[in-house]
């Protein structure tokens, strides 16, 4: 891509003072109570008195050019889809946007796919915050009884054991492996021991955070594992619930 | 086809006002129009002469036809070029002989063409947020009502001294200057964008002239107009500033540059900005202009940058401040319209 002429601009040390920007000034002569700083442009039949004492005359003033760059036609392609043109100086045909309004989530608040939901059906992020708290995360949620429980994520995960698996709680060998299956993602922590009630989700858009936590904590089988279609019955089963 | 265009063609060859008088001639209808222009036939015979009928040449009149030659031969110079009118570099007052044409017209210095286009926010603004800003803030005052007295805001002298006569009235207590007064929105008065300034203070700019030279690049990419130079207000010695140092670029959008200036802003370059919360609320100068500021990081989001981004030295990339000047007297009124435009505010609000 070459440069454009017009967008070659002088050096502003040698460009002059005088705006060149007038391009809506009008041929009507209200020039009169301006002073131009350069004598060779300068005079109208009016007369206007400097400090000093001099007087200044005008008696003609000088119409400049507009100076602008080219403009070119630009089709914009927003992320949804819709298309509209703009007069710019991008020299570009079309300009495709890759994050825009249409797909942010403070102007698509209704937008569920904006979210910024945790997928964490591995478990691993919970494992994670499980084993290491959340303290390093500044931008945890930690208010209320989230952030009682958050505070100490091995009573929670005990306590969860207890209401959920009151049999797995001895199991001290699968332990680890029981806990990190079990922790939930923190919004949903303090929901958790008291499952067997029907809490009123914290979030209404965390059902699929919901619909994980249950699963870790009802896997009793914790040995054997389920085949699939086991697992397929079960989740129905549960979603019924 | 064939057999049209065979019959048609011995036809062609007549001139028109023969085939005209045949179809009359043809047909039983008579009406005086046509008796009208069988009588005026021989007036009207040399216009319907065409070149297409005329014999064509023969070879020898060909050979007699030879511009060149008649060019060659000539004594005397043609005139140059058309003449062709160009308006007067300088305006010599309305009683001069010489006028300049008025800048709409094309030939004038001053002309700018355009508007090429409608921006879709203007079109939105006059189809849909005019009217919708209108409506919801309506309130009623049934008819009849007595107007509210407007509220005295200069003071009044109170004439304990005889000079106190034709006093004029005094200005409000801590302020010098009055502020506006908020507007009722009517059919008449709904607040609507008057222009957008974009101003970059670049201090390094005093030490090394070149950052003005980018940021002037990076505005006039922005705006598409030229910018102008400010120069430092006032003398700091810390910040190493004299007052009338060359410090920055500034400029202003009208019209249609502003409304898609505003336009590019919500919808390409706020929703890019990384972990951007809106504008703060308590912006505005209490008399319905707004602002708000790009980082040099920001300012790259936009598509005239974004395009040709290797254009600037990426040390030297300047910040801008965006002003939008609307006709509201409020800043309520001001983030009212914006709001409908598409700009987030957070935080409180101030009014």
């Amino acid at each position: 891509m070459g440069k454009l002429p017009s967008t070659i601009l002088r050096r502003p040390s040698l460009a002059g003072t005088g705006s060149y920007l007038s391009s809506t000034t009008s041929t009507s002569h209200n020039a009169s109570h301006t002073i131009l700083p350069s004598p060779s442009q300068c005079a109208t039949p009016s007369i206007t008195t400097r400090p000093h004492g001099q007087v200044q005359v005008r008696h003609a003033t000088f119409v400049p050019r507009p100076r602008r760059p080219y403009e070119f036609t630009q089709l914009v392609q927003l992320s949804d889809g819709s298309t509209f043109t703009v007069r710019t100086t991008s020299p570009l045909a079309l300009y495709k946007s890759a994050k825009d309004s249409r797909n942010h989530i403070l102007w698509q608040p209704s937008e569920k796919s904006l979210k910024n939901v945790e997928v964490d059906e591995a478990g691993k992020l919970a494992a994670f915050r499980e084993r290491y708290g959340n303290a390093w995360d500044l931008g945890a949620p930690s208010s209320g009884s989230a952030a009682a429980t958050a505070a100490k994520p091995d009573e929670a995960a005990a306590a969860a054991k207890a209401a959920a698996a009151p049999g797995a709680a001895d199991k001290k060998a699968a332990g680890q492996e029981k806990t990190a299956e079990e922790a939930k993602p923190t919004a949903t922590q303090a929901s958790a021991p008291t499952e067997a009630a029907p809490a009123a989700p914290e979030d209404q858009f965390d059902s699929l955070v919901d619909l994980i936590s249950a699963y870790a904590t009802e896997d009793k089988n914790v040995k054997g594992g389920l085949s699939a279609k086991d697992q397929a019955k079960k989740d129905k089963s549960g979603k019924k619930k | 086809m064939a057999s049209l265009r065979g019959l048609s063609r011995p036809a062609r060859s007549l001139p028109l006002s023969q085939l005209s008088r045949q179809t009359y001639t043809a047909g039983s209808i008579r009406c005086a129009s046509s008796q009208a222009a069988e009588a005026a036939a021989p007036a009207l015979n040399d216009l319907e002469q065409s070149t297409l009928t005329a014999p064509q040449l023969s070879p020898e009149e060909k050979k007699e036809f030879r511009p060149w030659k008649r060019g060659a031969d000539r004594k005397f110079q043609l005139p140059g070029s058309r003449y062709q009118y160009h308006p007067p570099k300088y305006e010599r007052g309305p009683l001069h002989p010489i006028q300049s044409p008025p800048s709409s017209d094309p030939i004038a210095r001053d002309f700018v063409p355009g508007p090429f286009n409608l921006p879709r926010l203007k079109q939105t603004y006059h189809s849909t947020i005019a009217p919708d800003i209108m409506t919801l803030t309506y309130m009623h005052v049934p008819p009849g009502t007595p107007p509210k007295p407007a509220p005295e805001r200069l003071r009044a002298w109170d004439g304990s001294s005889p000079y106190h006569k034709n006093r004029p009235l005094r200005g409000p207590m801590g302020n010098s200057v009055l502020p506006l007064m908020e507007r009722h929105i009517n059919f008449r008065n709904i607040p609507e964008i008057k222009e957008v300034t974009l101003a970059s203070y670049v201090p390094e700019a005093i030490k090394d002239p070149d950052h003005l030279l980018v940021a002037r690049s990076v505005l006039l990419a922005l705006t598409g107009t030229t910018p102008e130079i400010t120069h430092t207000k006032s003398n700091v010695v810390q910040w190493g500033i004299k007052a009338g140092e060359k410090a920055g670029v500034k400029t202003t959008i009208y019209g249609n540059a502003a409304y898609e200036f505003l336009d590019r802003c919500v919808h390409l370059v706020f929703p890019r900005i990384k972990d951007w919360k809106g504008i703060r609320a308590t912006t505005g100068d209490d008399s319905g202009n707004l602002s708000w500021g790009f980082t040099p990081e920001e300012i790259k989001l936009f598509p005239e940058v974004e395009v040709n981004y290797w254009l600037y030295p990426a040390k030297m990339l300047p910040g801008c401040r965006v002003y939008v000047k609307t006709s509201a007297t409020s800043d309520r009124q001001a983030r009212l319209l914006l709001q409908a435009f598409g700009v987030p505010f957070y935080g409180p609000v101030r009014d």
